[in-house]
């Protein structure tokens, strides 16, 4: 009997959809699986840490599988932190377990809240949080009741999250956003700014085109207070950082056998690394597809697919990633989003049908156009209504003309029953982008 | 985390099961246990044949017990209704169990529509299940039992009201209650089953459903969402199909052939009794509700009713269907946790399956708390209202370049 030996470093939806896939193909007289985490026991949802903290969800209940599927698919959980990998030998050293040999390896170690040197940080060792990891969950929680004021810095979605939680708990907070709107690397000025006063109604102290200056502590090293670079003070007892996230891939570099590793950890278009038989997948890596930037993506889907298509490459198929047209949908507070394809920085020369409700501000829907090619629809960006992203990217994949999308648009509404947006409502205009 | 203060966290432990949960648990079983179970005594020495010194005995008992019963005899001449008027009939313990079950159904509502407010589904179908509550379970019935007729429920048929197709009861209503009573169980209630699933009538007509969907909104989440859970469920619920067919059937035999057998009268009885106390007065009454705080709120729904058994099975074959958006779950579980059906909804969302699971009352609230609008309620046979032509193959080839990131 010749037993392969998949490991898996990361128990994350990359390292666990890779091991899924793997047991789909490979009984357990083939191979034996073991997926390594230092995080948690199970694979949880990461995307789900905010109901978690406001207390819609138990910490359970954000496993995606039954426990006992690990056991019934042969997976083996370890929970270690793998310290380094010996390419040669095909090991890899944990922190307390004994060394593992492996046949194949698969890198998915995600990534983590990116380290800023802002001013006082250093003395700063309690009242400080990201929120990206359960043990960040946990130290939100355990400094929640003693806050009454907190600062988030960061105009993304996981700083709004953070905002959302803290006010569930009745904690005042100031929201501190680089930009002069919410979110500009995928909403428009006038979408950002709509997102803006959304998010002002819900009492947060809001404050656009202010950063972060300086990091104030008490005696006892607590956040007590910040500057901005206004030069305005605010007290404060717990200071959220959310400025994003990087490969979590820098115990890589001091390994016996380096992998090639830029910005992230290199992959090419097979998930495979420079080392031979080590793959990697997820948030941690940047793929080469031959374009002129590597392709880095942080969110679910991509991690999912990553994960899939890295395990058949592990199996020995030759399966060359294709990312499809780009989608993704977030909520702020209780406004959905949509978006597929190009929205934003996109040419001089495309203009946007923006679509606007007269009395309801957070309903709108903007329709990326060119109108050198023939009024080819690029891409979508649809606030406050359901929306299905298969048809739109499948409109955008077709080349269809914005004459066509916008006759159907109706087709691709995805709203509750009874409650479709009415969509002969809303009022146009045509924006220009230069 | 649980919200600071002494107030939420008592809400917290009420609808986690803490021990004020149990609290509520153990006083809902006692009402229930006081409000059904003195009927049961007297009938059940009869029909188990014993003596008439323990026949009596037990109609002692069980008049000691009916406490409601004595109460709504007392309220009658204290508010100064004399008894035996016309409205003799209204100052019973049904009376008062109606006003207390349409009250929950009405407050429960009320603050289901607020807290739903953005989702018309949740509206629509909120006000429907309050006003068939408040018309068909109440008044109807109150004003046909003021007026000397047998109170009859419009909105509920055979088998979850086994005793509506029993032929002894029929003999004694107006021809149109009895067509009504069959037509509805055998073919309207089907029919609209396999049209718009078992939503139609579970979490928009049904009173149970009713309750479940207003007053134990708040315990939705309990549901149990193991594959252990669902295993039992399929057994339990097809078992109880069964034992209603058997019993109905028995009883229906027992009128035709009865007299000349004193055999099957004497089980026709027993059978009878049994499912009275087990399926309506155990099951249905003091589990369907009482475990709320324990178990969820449709412990009755999913595991005994006989009714969701027969239209769960009209549901697999008909045009409801809850269609997933593909790759658009994010795995978060918010739509498992709150599902009351303890439906795993997450571990076909994940896998970019619509679904149509035979226990589905159609709630809407999956889609209600999905925070990426994944999942969809429909009655449609195709799910994707878009034509897929050639030209979709042909530029699959033409791939956008992606150039951003989202967190
Ligand atoms: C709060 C929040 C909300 C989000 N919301 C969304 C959303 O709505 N939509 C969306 O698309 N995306 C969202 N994302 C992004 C998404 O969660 C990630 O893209 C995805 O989880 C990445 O999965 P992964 O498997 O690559 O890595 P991870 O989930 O990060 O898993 C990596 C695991 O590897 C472990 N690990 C790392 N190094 C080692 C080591 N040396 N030894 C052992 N174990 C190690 C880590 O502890 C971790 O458990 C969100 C992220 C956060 C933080
Ligand atoms: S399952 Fe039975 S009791 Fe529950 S709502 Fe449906 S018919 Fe009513
Ligand atoms: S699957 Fe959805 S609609 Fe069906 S019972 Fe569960 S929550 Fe309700
Ligand atoms: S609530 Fe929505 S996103 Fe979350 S697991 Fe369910 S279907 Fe997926």
């Amino acid at each position: 009997m010749n037993q392969e030996h998949f490991i898996i470093i990361g128990n994350g939806v990359a390292g666990i959809e890779a091991a899924m896939t793997i047991r789909s193909r490979l009984s357990v007289e083939d191979a034996k699986i073991t997926v390594i985490s230092k995080e948690s026991d199970f694979f949880f949802s990461r995307t789900a840490l905010m109901y978690a903290y406001m207390n819609t969800m138990q910490r359970e209940d954000l496993e995606p599988y039954e426990r006992h599927v690990y056991t019934q698919q042969h997976i083996t959980l370890l929970r270690d932190t793998v310290t380094d990998i010996d390419a040669h030998n095909h090991t890899i050293t944990l922190e307390t377990s004994a060394p593992l040999t492996y046949t194949k390896l698969l890198i998915a170690t995600g990534a983590h809240p990116r380290h800023v040197p802002f001013e006082g940080i250093e003395q700063a060792t309690d009242g400080v949080v990201n929120f990206v990891s359960m043990q960040d969950l946990d130290h939100c929680e355990r400094l929640t009741p003693s806050t009454s004021h907190a600062v988030v810095v960061g105009g993304g979605l996981i700083g709004i999250e953070l905002v959302e939680c803290l006010m569930y708990h009745g904690v005042k907070v100031t929201f501190l956003v680089r930009e002069s709107s919410y979110w500009p690397q995928a909403l428009s000025h006038e979408e950002g700014s709509r997102i803006a006063d959304l998010i002002r109604s819900h009492h947060v102290n809001l404050l656009l085109e202010e950063e972060l200056q300086q990091i104030h502590t008490d005696q006892q090293g607590r956040v007590s207070a910040i500057t901005t670079n206004k030069n305005q003070k605010i007290d404060t007892q717990m200071l959220g950082i959310c400025v994003g996230v990087t490969s979590n891939t820098s115990w890589l570099k001091s390994a016996t056998t380096p992998p090639d590793i830029q910005r992230a950890l290199c992959v090419d278009k097979f998930f495979q690394t420079s080392l031979p038989d080590v793959f990697g997948a997820g948030d941690c890596v940047q793929i080469d597809l031959g374009m002129e930037q590597p392709l880095i993506e942080t969110i679910w889907y991509s991690a999912k697919r990553h994960g899939q298509i890295a395990a058949l490459n592990m199996l020995g198929d030759q399966v060359a990633y294709a990312p499809p047209t780009f989608f993704n949908s977030s909520k702020f507070f209780d406004v959905e989003y949509t978006t597929a394809g190009q929205v934003v920085n996109t040419p001089a020369h495309t203009k946007s049908l923006w679509r606007t409700h007269p009395s309801q501000p957070y309903l709108t829907q903007r329709i990326v156009f060119d109108p050198t090619q023939k009024d080819q629809v690029i891409g979508f960006n649809m606030l406050g209504s359901r929306w299905n992203h298969r048809i739109l990217t499948q409109w955008i994949e077709q080349r269809r003309p914005l004459s066509y999308v916008r006759k159907r648009l109706h087709q691709a509404q995805f709203d509750v029953e009874f409650g479709r947006a009415k969509l002969k409502a809303m009022q146009e205009e045509i924006l220009n982008h230069d | 985390m649980i919200k600071q203060g002494t107030l939420n966290r008592l809400k917290h432990d009420i609808t986690h099961r803490g021990p004020s949960a149990w609290a509520l648990f153990i006083l809902l079983l006692a009402f229930y246990f006081l409000l059904y179970f003195p009927d049961k005594f007297e009938e059940g020495a009869r029909v188990f044949g014993a003596s008439k010194s323990t026949i009596a005995s037990m109609k002692s008992l069980g008049n000691d017990l009916n406490i409601f019963e004595h109460f709504m005899r007392w309220l009658g001449p204290a508010l100064g209704f004399e008894l035996k008027k016309w409205w003799d009939p209204v100052f019973n313990k049904w009376t008062l169990y109606g006003t207390i079950y349409t009250l929950a159904i009405t407050i429960g509502g009320a603050l289901v529509i607020r807290r739903y407010k953005h989702n018309p589904y949740q509206i629509v179908r909120t006000s429907v299940v309050m006003l068939v509550q408040i018309i068909f379970g109440f008044s109807l019935p109150i004003l046909l039992g003021a007026n000397g007729y047998k109170d009859y429920y419009f909105s509920y048929f055979w088998p979850l009201k086994i005793e509506y197709l029993y032929p002894e009861n029929l003999a004694n209503m107006p021809i149109f209650l009895v067509l009504y009573g069959i037509i509805g169980a055998m073919l309207v209630v089907p029919i609209l089953g396999a049209f718009f699933g078992k939503r139609w009538y579970c979490s928009w007509v049904c009173g149970c459903g009713g309750l479940a969907n207003t007053f134990g909104e708040p315990w939705r989440q309990l549901s149990n969402k193991s594959s252990a859970a669902w295993r039992m469920e399929k057994f339990t619920i097809h078992s109880m199909i069964i034992i209603a067919f058997l019993t109905t059937g028995l009883v229906i035999a027992n009128y035709l052939v009865g007299d000349h057998s004193p055999a099957l009268q004497k089980s026709a009885l027993i059978i009878k009794f049994l499912y009275g106390v087990f399926g309506v007065a155990l099951l249905s009454g003091a589990v369907g509700v009482a475990f709320y705080p324990i178990k969820g709120t449709r412990v009755w729904c999913r595991y005994f009713c006989p009714m969701a058994g027969i239209l769960g099975l009209v549901q697999k074959f008909g045009r409801y269907r809850i269609t997933v958006k593909k790759d658009m779950c994010i795995s978060c579980g918010m739509c498992s946790k709150y599902c009351e059906m303890g439906i795993d909804v997450r571990a076909y969302a994940q896998k970019n399956q619509s679904f149509t699971r035979a226990s589905c009352v159609g709630c809407g609230i999956c889609a209600e708390v999905c925070p990426r609008g994944v999942l969809k309620l429909e009655n449609k046979v195709d799910p994707d209202p878009q034509e897929l032509s050639m030209n979709a193959f042909l530029s699959e080839s033409y791939k956008q370049e992606p150039h951003r990131r989202a967190v």
